[in-house]
C-alpha cells in the first residue's frame, strides 16, 4: 500500500508541466472569455457571459462552424476511406511492405505550413503546378484557391494529402492484430476479401477506429496552418474554419475577450464531438470503450 | 488551439519576443549577432527595400536588422508587437492610414522634439508639408515620410495600339476594353482583391470613383448606398475578365502578372512601375505604359517609419536611422522607383523627364483620393473585403453582402466608442 502511494509521486513533473502549459493557459483563456478586452486600448471590462452570447448570435461565427464541420468532415472521412483502402492494399500485399510503409508516410513528416507551401505551388493559378501541365495542353481547369467550392475542395485535399498516411499507419498496424484464425475460418467458408473486411476485420478493429477517428477529428478541427497560408479563409469567407476566425478575432481585431470566448466554445464543441463519435460508434455496446 | 491562443495571450510579449527573434535571427546575415541590433519591420516593394538597405548602412556602429514582409503580414506583426508593448520592434513601417490607430492606441512615440532637433542636420524642411501633414494625429507628427505612392492605371501600349484602342477614360469604357482583350492565355485585366489592403485599396477606387463614399460626416458607412452597389457590381462584372487567382492577389500577384505578359491592363501602385521596366524581372519591357485612372478617386497613400513607444533603443539613434535613410541624396536614388515626398527631388525637372512614369503619376496624385481618416479603417477593411469578395464570387448578392459589412462596421466603431 505505501509503495502505491509512493508512485503517484511519479507523477508530479508531468502534472507539473501540465499544469503550467495546458491547465494555466486554459484557466486564463476561460478568465478572459468574460472580458470585453480590445488590446488597442489596454483596458478590461467585465461582460460575464457578453462574449459568447455575442458569438452566438454572430452569423460569422456560425457560418464559419458549418465551414469548420463541411471541411473536418469531408477531409477526415477521405481519410479514413483511403487510409483504410490502402492499409487493407498493403496488408494483402506479400513484398515491398516496408518501403511503400515508409514512402506513404513521407508526407506527414513535413511541417504542415512546409506542406502547404509546397501545395499553394501546386495549386497556385497560372504558374502553379497543376496549371502549368494542364494550360500546356491548352486545357484551362478551375481557379483551385480563387474560387468558393475549388477552395474548400483544394483545403479537404491538402489535408488528406498529409493526414492519410496516418491513417494508414494506424490501421495498418490494427489490422494485423486481428485474429488469423477469424479470418482463415472465413475464408475456408468461402468469404471474399470484403466480407472478410467488413464482417470480421472492422468489427474487430472498432476501438482502433474510433481512436483514429477521434483523435483526426480533434487534430482537423485545430486545422489552421495548412488553411491560411493555402487560402487565408478566403476567397471571402469561403475557407473560413473556426481556428481561422478566431485568429482574425484575437490577433487581427485585437478583441482577445471574444477571441478566447471563440477558443472556449471549440473546446467544447470539439469535446461533444467526440463524445458523440464515441456514443454513436458503440451505441449497442456502452461500456467497451 | 485553445491553450495555444491562450498560451500567447498570457505572456504575448515573451510570444512576440521570441517570434520576432526568431524571425531576426532566420534574415541576420552570418557573424550579425548584436545584443543591440535595431529591430525594424516593414512592408516590402523595391523602394521599401532600398529604404530597409539604407536604414542597414545609416550609422557605422549600429547594427539595425531588418525584417521585410507583405504588408498584411508586416501589420500583423507589428500589431502583435506593439499591442503587447513589446520592446522587440524599434522602427515599424506605417502608411497613411495604419499609422493612425498605432497613433490613437498610445503605441508611436511622438517625433516633434526630435524633427525640430534635427531640422538642419537632415534638411527635413524640404519635405512638403502636405506629406508632414499626412502623418500627424492629435497635432503630433509620428511618422518620418519616405514615399508618396499613388495608383496608376497600367496598360499594354503595344496591345491597344495594335487593336486601334487608347486607354480607358472611364469605367464603362475599362469593361468594355477588358472583355475585348480578353483572352485564355492574357487576360482583359488585374485584379488585386486579397484582404484586406490590396482589396480595400481596389474597391477604394471602385467606390469613390463611381460616386459613391465610405462613411458620412457622422462616421456611418454609406458604402452599402445604390452608389456602392453600382460600383461593387461594377468591380464584379469587370472581374469576370480578371486573371487567375484574382481573389488571392496582392500586389506582387498583380505585378508579376504584368511583368509576365498574362495580363493587359489594371490598377497598380507607381512604386511598381520601375518593375515593368526591369530586364531581368520583365518580359514586357518598354511596353507597359501608364495613365491617371478611369475616373480618379483612386489611392493615393504616403508611407513611412516610426519609432516604437516601448523601444529601449536610444530614440535618437533610432532617429538619425530613419532620417539618415530618407535624406536628399537617398531619395534622389530612390525616384526611380517611387514618387519622393521631398521638393527638392519631386520637383526636380531632370528627374521628371527620366523617369517614364512620372507624368502619370504626377497627374493621377491631382485627381486621386486618400483612404478615410479613420484608425479602425483597416480593421474594419476586414469586414468589408471579405464581404465584398463574397459578394464577387457569388456566395452573396452584392446589396446583401455590403449590408451585412455595412452592420459590422457599425458595430465595431460603436464598441471604440463611436456614435455617443
Amino acid at each position: 500500500m505505501h509503495t502505491q502511494r509512493g508512485l503517484w509521486l511519479f507523477l508530479v513533473p508531468s502534472g507539473l508541466v501540465l499544469t503550467l502549459v495546458l491547465l494555466y493557459p486554459l484557466g486564463y483563456a476561460i478568465y478572459l472569455s468574460f472580458f470585453n478586452y480590445y488590446l488597442g486600448a489596454g483596458e478590461r471590462t467585465f461582460v460575464g457571459l457578453g462574449n459568447y452570447a455575442a458569438l452566438l448570435t454572430d452569423e460569422r461565427f456560425w457560418s464559419s462552424l458549418g465551414k469548420t464541420f463541411l471541411i473536418v468532415g469531408s477531409a477526415v472521412s477521405l481519410e479514413f476511406v483511403l487510409g483504410l483502402a490502402v492499409a487493407f492494399g498493403l496488408y494483402k500485399l506479400t513484398f515491398g511492405v516496408r518501403t511503400l510503409n515508409l514512402l506513404l508516410f513521407l508526407p506527414h513528416i513535413i511541417t504542415p505550413v512546409v506542406a502547404a507551401l509546397f501545395l499553394r505551388w501546386v495549386f497556385m493559378g497560372r504558374w502553379g503546378l497543376i496549371d502549368g501541365i494542364l494550360i500546356s495542353f491548352n486545357i484551362f481547369p478551375p481557379d483551385w484557391l480563387g474560387s468558393p467550392g475549388w477552395a474548400r475542395m483544394t483545403a479537404v485535399l491538402a489535408d488528406a494529402w498529409q493526414f492519410t498516411p496516418f491513417m494508414i499507419l494506424v490501421l495498418y498496424a490494427g489490422l494485423n492484430t486481428v485474429d488469423h484464425s477469424q479470418i482463415e475460418s472465413a475464408q475456408m467458408d468461402g468469404a471474399g476479401n470484403w466480407t472478410i473486411l467488413t464482417r470480421i476485420m472492422l468489427p474487430a478493429l472498432r476501438p482502433l477506429i474510433v481512436f483514429v477517428l477521434a483523435i483526426r477529428t480533434m487534430d482537423a478541427f485545430r486545422f489552421f496552418d495548412s488553411i491560411y497560408v493555402l487560402t487565408a479563409g478566403g476567397p471571402g469567407t469561403a475557407t473560413e474554419t473556426i481556428t481561422l476566425y478566431t485568429y482574425a478575432l484575437a490577433f487581427r481585431l485585437l478583441e482577445v475577450g471574444k477571441g478566447s470566448a471563440l477558443g472556449v466554445l471549440t473546446l467544447l464543441i470539439v469535446a461533444a464531438l467526440v463524445a458523440l463519435l464515441i456514443l454513436v460508434i458503440y451505441r449497442r455496446e456502452r461500456g467497451a470503450f | 488551439m485553445l491553450p495555444h491562443l491562450a498560451c500567447l495571450l498570457i505572456d504575448r510579449r515573451r510570444a512576440t519576443a521570441l517570434l520576432a527573434g526568431v524571425a531576426g535571427w532566420l534574415s541576420l546575415p552570418s557573424g550579425a549577432f548584436a545584443a543591440d541590433a535595431v529591430q525594424m519591420i516593414s512592408h516590402r516593394y523595391p523602394a521599401l527595400e532600398f529604404y530597409a538597405e539604407r536604414m542597414r548602412e545609416a550609422l557605422p556602429d549600429v547594427e539595425v536588422n531588418t525584417q521585410l514582409m507583405p504588408h498584411d503580414k508586416a501589420m500583423e506583426l507589428a500589431n502583435i508587437a506593439m499591442s503587447s508593448k513589446a520592446d522587440t520592434v524599434d522602427i515599424v513601417y506605417l502608411n497613411d492610414s495604419t499609422f493612425l490607430s498605432f497613433a490613437k492606441n498610445g503605441w508611436l512615440r511622438p517625433l516633434d522634439d526630435l524633427f525640430e532637433k534635427y531640422k538642419e542636420e537632415f534638411g527635413l524642411d524640404d519635405f512638403t508639408e502636405s506629406a508632414l501633414d499626412t502623418f500627424r494625429y492629435d497635432g503630433h507628427l509620428y511618422v518620418i515620410p519616405h514615399t508618396i505612392n499613388t495608383q496608376l492605371f497600367f496598360y499594354r501600349k503595344d496591345l491597344l495600339d495594335e487593336a486601334g484602342k487608347s486607354p480607358p477614360t472611364n469605367f464603362e469604357e475599362y469593361k468594355a476594353l477588358a472583355a475585348e482583350m480578353n483572352s485564355p492565355l492574357r487576360a482583359g485585366t488585374i485584379s488585386c482583391l486579397k484582404p484586406v489592403d490590396a482589396g480595400l485599396n481596389e474597391m477604394h477606387w471602385y467606390i469613390n470613383g463611381l460616386g459613391g463614399a465610405w462613411f458620412d460626416d457622422d462616421m456611418k458607412p454609406v458604402f452599402n448606398n445604390e452608389a456602392g452597389v453600382n460600383a461593387i457590381t461594377m468591380l464584379g462584372e469587370i472581374t469576370a475578365n480578371a486573371q487567375r487567382g484574382f481573389t488571392s492577389a496582392a500586389n506582387d500577384e498583380c505585378t508579376i502578372a504584368l511583368q509576365q505578359d498574362v495580363a493587359v491592363m489594371g490598377m497598380q501602385w507607381a512604386s511598381r512601375a520601375a518593375a515593368m521596366d526591369d530586364p531581368e524581372k520583365s518580359n514586357v519591357v518598354g511596353k507597359i505604359d501608364w495613365v491617371a485612372p478611369p475616373d480618379g478617386h483612386q489611392r493615393v497613400a504616403a508611407d513611412g517609419y516610426a519609432l516604437s513607444a516601448f523601444s529601449k533603443q536610444d530614440p535618437e539613434t533610432l532617429f538619425k536611422i530613419i532620417a539618415t535613410s530618407s535624406n536628399e541624396a537617398n531619395m534622389r536614388e530612390a525616384a526611380s522607383m517611387i514618387l519622393p515626398p521631398r521638393r527638392s527631388v519631386l520637383n526636380d525637372p531632370e528627374l521628371q523627364a527620366a523617369n517614364r512614369h512620372y507624368p502619370a503619376s504626377l497627374a493621377s496624385l491631382e485627381i486621386g483620393q486618400a483612404f478615410p481618416r479613420l484608425p479602425e479603417f483597416y480593421e474594419v477593411g476586414e469586414f468589408i473585403t471579405r464581404r465584398v469578395l463574397q459578394a464577387i464570387t457569388g456566395e452573396m448578392e452584392v446589396k446583401a453582402a455590403l449590408d451585412a459589412a455595412a452592420a459590422e462596421t457599425e458595430e465595431l466603431l460603436k464598441s471604440r466608442g463611436y456614435y455617443q
